[in-house]
């Protein structure tokens, strides 16, 4: 087992791990105890990890598992639903009109995320943040490719219709 | 609401897969069809791409805030703190019984026989105070079969780096370096590694240190003996092992009233320092100071060992018979 092998795994992962926890749990400071966990738990399992497992599946797998595990205390739960999404991106510079909407479809989005069911939140944060493929996520779900995208779907469909009415959305004539 | 006509309900996860750029380019085309001619499915179409495109614009690039970099930081000082004390572990069978083989980052630091069981619930591991331990290391299986290989007598070194972490001070440590240090096929008394290490009167210390060998068959504890020739103690009570590894280095052992032995008039000997190697009864030995002396189960053996005949004794024109 190498440890520089192990270096270049937390230099090129560490920063979207942190992020998809940072969305999953709301909190920031939760997220970064299982942040910390995540690749504690990595390196610990990554002397038997196959030499062709895909390393970033894995990783997102390891996140998943300790994110649900938090979510399954109530007490938790409430704090992460409770605050606000600290965000880094507070856009100063002046945008794009089209962009402006986006953002703020982004936000409303970012809410219903929060409230959809564990699995429909982590494979659409995993498929749509992350671009993570089916085969991954249904790693992180213990699902198929097939239910991971099924996830994925549903929660569009969720968006969408909690959408609608909001104004964001292009108008076009009723049927 | 189930009033959509039968068509619109079948393309619908096609419609979605379309929206979101991931249909096969036939169901795509089906949804353009569909959608030119339904103006409910061409409003979600539209509000499923709406969807998308604030979902990517949610997308953010690498996170340059202070406080993630003080995330890794902090992951990264609870992560040196793992990688001291972890040790992957494997169990292998092997002739002389189950063996667990354990490594750090290091290097080896643990080779023990499994009394009971093959679990590392019957290794020291579980008591070592700050180790953890995790079953697992691919890089392991090299050093099973380098293993096997000495125990099979077809391999005479095994040259991994080695961790000492686990021997329980530096006084053991200093004993297992100079026990190290014992060539192939030749054995030392307690009192001659003593010697070695500048503490004359330390025999007894040496064979608690040695007792508590982390790494026998590595560190060759095994060609410690007795002044006697006595094999006096392995691993616990594994004279019969000590005995087996000696015999692998073709050391010339025998048992009396049940205790195994080694035969000191069946070896040639060296005089501590000397570059040489005697038959045992050579005159010259009679004259020096009596020293503990390392013993050679063969002339071959002394030989790879760096050692030449001594010119008195000629134990090449006069080799000792068996």
């Amino acid at each position: 087992m190498s440890g520089e092998a192990f270096e270049a795994v937390v230099s090129a992962h560490h920063g979207e791990i942190l992020r998809y926890l940072h969305r999953m749990v709301g909190h920031a400071a939760d997220a970064e105890d299982l942040f910390q966990e995540t690749f504690l738990r990595a390196f610990r399992a990554y002397g038997s990890l196959p030499g062709d497992a895909n390393v970033r599946a894995w990783l997102f797998a390891i996140a998943t598992n300790l994110a649900r595990n938090h979510f399954r205390s109530e007490t938790r739960r409430r704090r992460a639903y409770g605050e606000v999404r600290v965000s880094g991106r507070d856009a100063a510079a002046p945008m794009p009109e089209a962009e402006t909407i986006s953002r703020e479809t982004g936000a409303l989005v970012e809410g219903i995320v929060r409230r959809l069911p564990v699995r429909q939140r982590v494979a659409f944060t995993q498929r749509k943040i992350h671009g993570l493929d089916y085969e991954a996520i249904g790693r992180s779900l213990g699902c198929s490719a097939e239910t991971a995208r099924a996830h994925v779907f549903q929660a569009l469909r969720k968006i969408r219709r909690s959408l609608d009415g909001h104004g964001l959305l292009p108008e076009e004539p009723q049927r | 609401m189930n009033d959509e006509p039968r068509t619109c309900v079948r393309i619908a996860d096609d419609l979605l897969a379309a929206a979101m750029g991931e249909s096969e380019p036939r169901a795509t085309q089906r949804v353009e069809r569909h959608v030119a001619a339904c103006a409910a499915c061409r409003r979600q179409f539209h509000e499923y791409r709406a969807v998308d495109a604030a979902v990517i614009a949610l997308r953010e690039g690498p996170d340059p805030s202070p406080a993630a970099a003080l995330a890794r930081e902090r992951m990264e000082t609870r992560l040196a703190d793992l990688r001291q004390r972890l040790l992957r572990y494997r169990i292998f069978p092997s002739p002389l019984g189950n063996i667990l083989v354990a490594r750090s980052e290091l290097g080896i630091s643990l080779v023990e026989y499994l009394e009971r069981g093959n679990s590392v619930r019957a290794s020291r591991l579980r008591n070592e105070p700050g180790v953890e331990a995790v079953e697992g290391g691919e890089d392991l299986e090299a050093v099973y079969r380098e293993l096997l290989e000495y125990l099979d007598g077809r391999r005479r070194r095994l040259e991994w780096p080695l961790d000492l972490r686990l021997a329980r001070s530096d006084f053991h440590r200093t004993v297992l370096r100079a026990t190290a240090a014992i060539p192939y096929g030749a054995v030392i008394p307690y009192a001659g590694i003593a010697n070695e290490i500048g503490k004359a009167s330390a025999s007894r210390a040496v064979a608690q240190a040695l007792r508590w060998n982390p790494l026998p068959i590595v560190i060759p504890c095994h060609r410690v003996v007795g002044t006697s020739g006595a094999l006096t103690g392995y691993a616990g009570s594994k004279l019969g092992l000590k005995q087996r590894l000696l015999s692998i280095e073709g050391v010339p052992t025998g048992r009396e009233t049940g205790a195994p032995f080694i035969r000191p008039q069946a070896m040639y000997v060296r005089y501590p320092g000397d570059r040489e190697y005697c038959v045992p009864t050579c005159p010259s030995l009679e004259t020096r100071h009596p020293m503990p002396l390392t013993r050679f189960a063969s002339r071959d053996r002394a030989e790879a060992a760096g050692l030449s005949p001594c010119a008195t004794c000629r134990p090449d024109l006069h080799p000792l018979s068996r």
